[in-house]
């Protein structure tokens, strides 16, 4: 019963990620692409330091590393 | 020797297209899916991989797509997926009961052990990590 919930909800919201950026790519749509998204959060800057960048950047590594070699 | 910010932002590079990336992507993803879980060969193709891409991107070495300056208020759809995930993902992580309630990790972990369907994540991710370094 559990199982099927996290199965169910994991499914949905992957689903729901998938909708919302079809969403974002209709013509004068509102909302931003995930690419766009992640565009605005990389401009960030503190001072010279691309903080933005560097944390996007971090977390899409560690992903990768913790499905594809852990 | 770091390059002018301005060249390397206006010229494109000969390589940057898709028909040049696309394979090497592809052979990088292929080669990835052969080595399985908590190898060292894994985690040194991560690393070689996903650091070159790093050093790519925080360089200005790769022509980038503008980045837009203000984002609306449609946002905020972003985070009825990333909220549900978020929640489940924490309550699985949390309660830690295995298989009966499992993480999101762990429910992909026997489907990346089929080295086709591990090709095809390491191709996403690293289409993705391409994405991220041109914006």
């Amino acid at each position: 019963m559990m199982r099927t919930l996290a199965i169910s909800g994991f499914l949905a919201s992957l689903v729901l990620f998938a909708a919302v950026e079809w969403a974002a790519r209709r013509e004068g749509s509102r909302i931003p692409s995930l690419g766009d998204v992640c565009a605005y959060v990389m401009r960030y800057e503190v001072g010279p330091v691309p903080v933005g960048r560097i944390g996007v950047f971090g977390f899409w590594w560690w992903l990768g590393w913790h499905f594809l070699a852990r | 020797m770091e390059q002018p910010h301005e060249i390397a932002m206006d010229v494109p590079r000969a390589w940057d297209r898709p028909v040049v990336t696309v394979p090497v992507l592809a052979c990088l993803s292929l080669v990835g899916g052969q080595f399985p879980s908590f190898s060292a060969q894994a985690n040194i193709w991560t690393l070689g991989t996903g650091g070159a891409l790093i050093w790519l991107g925080l360089g200005n070495r790769v022509q980038r797509r503008p980045a837009p300056r203000r984002l609306g208020r449609g946002t905020v759809w972003w985070l009825l997926p990333a909220a549900l995930f978020g929640v489940l993902e924490g309550a699985t992580f949390v309660m830690a009961v295995g298989d009966e309630f499992p993480t999101f990790s762990r429910l992909a972990d026997p489907l990346l052990e089929d080295q086709l369907v591990r090709s095809a994540a390491w191709f996403a991710w690293l289409a993705a990590f391409w994405g991220l370094v041109r914006r």
